[in-house]
C-alpha cells in the first residue's frame, strides 16, 4: 500500500508543480539584467496578409540589426476592450499597442498609456509632425501619448457603379446634404440598395452624429466656467437627426438593416448593397483584404459633405505605450515606432522601398491617399516617390483629396468622448428604428444624460 | 478468566493504537489535502480570488494602474442613480419573463413529443441538442441572417404566406423576443433531454392504474406524469431563472444593447461599465447587486436539491 500512496503523492505533487509553473509562466517577460530589451508590439499582420506579414519580419530583422540589444516580439493581437484592462492589471499588455482612432483620448483621461514626448523629441523631426494629426493623441498639457499611423478626415465613401446604374455622376459625388439625401432618394427607388446607411452600434453611432453634427455647425462639448459641459442640445444635432430621420422614414432611402457598426456597414458596401456612408479613404483597405472587394472600380470617396459647417472628424490609427511598460523598455518602444511608422511616412525612399514590397502582393492595396502626417510638401515627395508601386485608381480618390483640404478638420469631443458616444447612440438608434421618434425630446435627455457625466468626470 | 486477565493488557495498549491510529488518520487527512492542493489552488486563483477582488473593487476607484481609492459605497450609490440601471433591470426581468413563458414548456412539450416516438429515437435526440453544442457565437450570427428585415430566412418564409416583412432585432418593440427566441432553440436541447430521462423513469404502472381507473391523456398528464416531474422541473426553472437573469451574450452580439436600449441587460451594462468607460468600481458594485439577487435564487436552489435528493 506504501508504493502506491507514494506514487500517488508524487503524482499530486507533479500536479501541484506543473500548475505553479503555468502560474509562473503568466508573468511578463523581463529585461536580462537591464542589458537586453525584449519588446512585445502588437501591430503584426495575420498569416493571411501574407505581403504585410512579411514586410513586418523584414522590419523586425533590419531594426534589430541596427538596435542591438533591442528583440522585438510581434503580436497579431490589437487593442481588445475585453482583455486589455486585465492584461494591463496583470502587467501582460505588450509594450506596443494598436488602438483605433476611437480610443486614445479615453485611454489618455483613465491614464492606462504613459506619454511619449520627451522620446519623441529626440527625433530630428520632430517639430515637422502636422499638429493636427498629434493633437487627437495629446492631453491638455501637450504630453504626446502615442504615434499615429495614416492619418485620415472623414469623408464620404460611394459606390460609383450604383452611382451610374442611378443615373448619378459618379465623377460628381454630393457636396451638401441636401445632395446627399437627394442622392441617396435616386439610388434606393432605381436599384433597390440603401442609399445611404449610418452607423449606430458600439459608440460608432454617436461617432458619426458628432461628424454630422460638425459639418452642420455644431459641436458636442464646449467649455464653459473652466468646466466642459455638453452641447448636444444644439440646432445643429436637431437639423443632423432631423436629416437622418427624413432620409429614414420619409425617403426611405437608408435601407432596412439599422443596427450596424463600420464592419457590418464596409462588408455590406463591399458586397455592392450600399450607396453611400461616412468613411475614410482608409476603407477601401478594409473593403479589400477583409470583405473582399476586388479593385477601387466601385470605390468613390469625397470630402464630407458639408451644411454650413465647413469642417470634418480628423483621426488615425494609432501606437500607444501603456502605463505599466517600464522606462527602459519605453526609449526602446518609440524608437521602434518612429523606425516602423513614422519613417516611413516622412522618408520617401523608405516609403518606396515598402510600396515596392507590398505591391508584390495583389491582395494589398497600395497607396490609398492619406493626410500628410507632417508638412504638404513632404506628403507630395512620399506620392511621387510610391507612385510607381500604387494599385489602387487614384482617380476615385482625388474628390476626397481636393476637397478635405477646404475643410477644418476638428478632433473628437475632448472629453470622455466614448462615453458621450454610448449616450448619443441611443439617440441615433431611436431616429433610426422608431418612426415617431421626438428628437427634441431625445436631444433633452441626451444633454441632461450628458451634463451629468461630464460632470461626474470633473469631480 | 481469560477474558479478565487479556483486558488490562488491552487497556495498556489503547493509547499506542490510539495514537497509531490517530497518525494514520492524520497521513490519511494530509494525502487527502495534498490530493485536493491542485484544485484548491486552480479554484483559489481563478474563483476565489478574482470574487474577493471583485467586492473590493466594488469600494474602490481604481484605473487598475495607480493604486486604488477607497470610496465606500460612492460606486453604489452612483449605479442606483444611473437610470440605464432601470432600463437594464427592466429589460433583464423582460428576457427572463418571456424565456418562462417561451423557453421554459417548449422542453417540456419537445420532450413530451420525443417520448411517444418509437423508431429513430436517437436521431431525435441528437437533433435536438444539436443547437447545444453549436458554438453560441456562430449560432448567433447565423439567427442574425434569419432575423435580416431584408433578405433574412424568417421574412422569406413568412412572406410566403403573406406575412410581414417584420423588422425583428431593428425594432425597439421586437428586439427582445427575438433575442428569447434565439436562446430558446439554443438552450432548449439539454432541457428537454433531461425532461425526456425523467419521464421515462415514471413508472407505468402509475399511468395503468391512472388508465384503469377512466382518466384521459390530459388527466394523466396533470395527474401522473407533472407530479412525478416536480422536482425536476423546480429545478431546471430555478437554473433557467440564474441562467437568463445572467444573459449577455445574445445581446452583446446581436445588438449591443440596442435599438434604443431595449435589449441592454444588467451584465451588458456592468461590460459597458468596465470595459468601454473604465468605471471598474460601479461595474463591480453592480456585479456585487446582481450576486446577491443570484445568491437568493441559489439558495432557494439549494433548498430544493436537499429535498430533492432525500425524497
Amino acid at each position: 500500500m506504501a508504493t502506491p500512496m507514494r506514487v500517488r503523492a508524487a503524482l499530486v505533487a507533479a500536479a501541484t508543480g506543473l500548475a505553479l509553473t503555468g502560474c509562473a509562466g503568466l508573468t511578463p517577460a523581463k529585461d536580462d539584467a537591464g542589458t537586453d530589451v525584449v519588446l512585445r508590439v502588437q501591430g503584426m499582420p495575420a498569416p493571411t496578409d501574407s505581403a504585410a506579414l512579411a514586410q513586418f519580419n523584414r522590419l523586425v530583422q533590419d531594426f534589430q540589426a541596427k538596435n542591438p540589444g533591442i528583440t522585438i516580439e510581434g503580436s497579431e493581437n490589437r487593442w481588445d476592450p475585453l482583455t486589455f484592462s486585465a492584461k494591463l492589471a496583470g502587467k501582460t499588455i505588450e509594450d506596443v499597442i494598436q488602438v483605433p482612432l476611437t480610443e486614445p483620448q479615453g485611454l489618455i483621461a483613465r491614464k492606462h498609456v504613459q506619454p511619449i514626448t520627451e522620446q519623441l523629441k529626440q527625433w530630428t523631426h520632430y517639430q515637422e509632425f502636422n499638429p493636427q494629426v498629434l493633437q487627437p493623441l495629446s492631453d491638455g498639457a501637450k504630453q504626446v501619448y502615442g504615434v499615429p499611423q495614416a492619418p485620415f478626415a472623414q469623408g464620404l465613401v460611394y459606390n460609383r457603379k450604383l452611382f451610374t446604374q442611378a443615373g448619378l455622376d459618379p465623377d460628381k459625388p454630393p457636396a451638401t446634404w441636401d445632395e446627399v439625401r437627394a442622392a441617396a432618394k435616386q439610388i434606393s427607388a432605381k436599384t433597390g440598395k440603401a442609399g445611404f446607411v449610418h452607423e449606430s452600434k458600439g459608440n460608432t453611432g454617436g461617432w458619426q452624429l458628432t461628424m454630422l453634427t460638425y459639418t452642420h455647425g455644431g459641436s458636442m462639448e464646449t467649455e464653459q466656467d473652466g468646466k466642459v459641459v455638453a452641447a448636444v442640445n444644439d440646432p445643429a444635432t436637431k437639423q443632423s437627426l432631423e436629416l437622418l430621420k427624413a432620409m429614414r422614414w420619409t425617403d426611405n432611402s437608408m435601407g432596412q438593416n439599422q443596427l450596424m457598426d463600420q464592419d457590418d456597414v464596409v462588408k455590406q458596401f463591399a458586397a455592392g448593397q450600399v450607396g453611400m456612408f461616412m468613411g475614410t479613404p482608409g476603407t477601401y483597405k478594409l473593403a479589400k483584404t477583409k470583405f473582399g472587394m476586388k479593385s477601387t472600380a466601385d470605390y468613390g470617396v469625397t470630402s464630407l459633405p458639408q451644411a454650413g459647417g465647413n469642417a470634418t472628424l480628423g483621426g488615425a490609427e494609432v501606437f500607444m505605450v501603456p502605463a505599466s511598460v517600464p522606462k527602459e523598455k519605453v526609449d526602446a518602444a518609440v524608437k521602434w515606432l518612429l523606425f516602423a511608422q513614422a519613417e516611413a511616412q516622412y522618408e520617401p525612399t523608405v516609403a518606396a522601398e515598402r510600396a515596392k514590397e507590398l505591391a508584390k502582393d495583389p491582395k494589398a492595396a497600395v497607396g490609398v491617399p492619406t493626410l500628410p502626417m507632417f508638412s504638404t510638401a513632404q506628403q507630395q515627395k512620399i506620392d511621387a516617390a510610391i507612385k510607381p508601386y500604387v494599385n489602387v485608381e487614384l482617380e476615385h480618390f482625388r474628390p476626397w483629396l481636393e476637397g478635405t483640404p477646404k475643410l477644418t478638420l476638428k478632433p473628437e469631443p475632448p472629453l470622455a468622448a466614448q462615453k458621450l458616444y454610448t449616450i448619443l447612440d441611443t439617440v441615433v438608434q431611436s431616429v433610426l428604428t422608431k418612426k415617431d421618434a421626438n428628437v427634441d425630446a431625445l436631444l433633452t435627455k441626451a444633454q441632461a444624460d450628458a451634463d451629468k457625466m461630464l460632470a461626474a468626470e470633473q469631480k | 478468566m481469560t477474558t479478565l486477565l487479556e483486558r488490562p493488557e488491552v487497556t495498556k495498549a489503547e493509547p499506542a493504537v490510539v495514537a497509531s491510529r490517530r497518525r494514520a488518520g492524520l497521513r490519511r487527512e494530509l494525502l487527502g489535502l495534498l490530493f485536493l492542493a491542485p484544485a484548491l489552488l486552480v479554484f483559489g486563483l481563478f474563483s476565489w480570488w478574482p470574487i474577493v477582488r471583485g467586492l473590493l473593487i466594488s469600494f474602490q476607484e481604481t484605473n487598475l494602474v495607480d493604486p486604488a481609492v477607497w470610496v465606500g459605497l460612492e460606486n453604489f450609490q452612483a449605479v442606483l442613480t444611473d437610470p440605464l440601471v432601470g432600463t437594464a433591470m427592466t429589460n433583464t426581468l423582460l428576457f427572463v419573463g418571456l424565456g418562462l413563458v417561451i423557453g421554459f414548456p417548449a422542453p417540456i412539450v419537445l420532450a413530451a413529443v420525443m417520448s411517444t416516438v418509437r423508431r429513430f429515437a436517437g436521431v431525435y435526440r441528437v437533433v435536438v441538442y444539436l443547437p447545444v453544442v453549436v458554438p453560441p457565437v456562430v449560432a448567433i450570427l447565423l439567427w442574425k441572417w434569419f432575423y435580416d428585415p431584408g433578405s433574412g430566412l424568417f421574412n422569406q418564409l413568412l412572406g410566403l404566406i403573406g406575412l410581414g416583412p417584420y423588422p425583428w432585432l431593428q425594432s425597439p418593440h421586437t428586439a427582445m423576443l427575438s433575442l428569447v427566441l434565439e436562446a430558446t432553440w439554443a438552450g432548449m436541447g439539454g432541457a428537454a433531454l433531461i425532461y425526456l430521462a425523467a419521464m421515462t423513469g415514471v413508472p407505468a404502472e402509475l399511468y395503468e392504474a391512472a388508465e384503469s381507473d377512466g382518466a384521459g391523456i390530459w388527466r394523466r398528464i396533470w395527474h401522473v406524469l407533472l407530479p412525478q416531474l416536480r422536482p425536476v422541473i423546480g429545478l431546471l426553472l430555478l437554473l433557467q431563472l440564474i441562467g437568463t437573469i445572467q444573459v449577455f451574450t445574445e445581446p452583446y452580439i446581436f445588438t449591443q444593447g440596442g435599438p434604443d436600449d431595449a435589449t441592454l441587460t444588467v451584465l451588458l451594462l456592468i461590460f459597458r461599465y468596465a470595459f468601454q468607460d473604465g468605471r471598474y468600481g460601479q461595474a463591480a458594485a453592480l456585479s456585487v447587486l446582481l450576486a446577491l439577487v443570484l445568491a437568493v435564487l441559489s439558495a432557494v436552489y439549494l433548498r430544493l436539491t436537499r429535498s430533492w435528493s432525500t425524497k
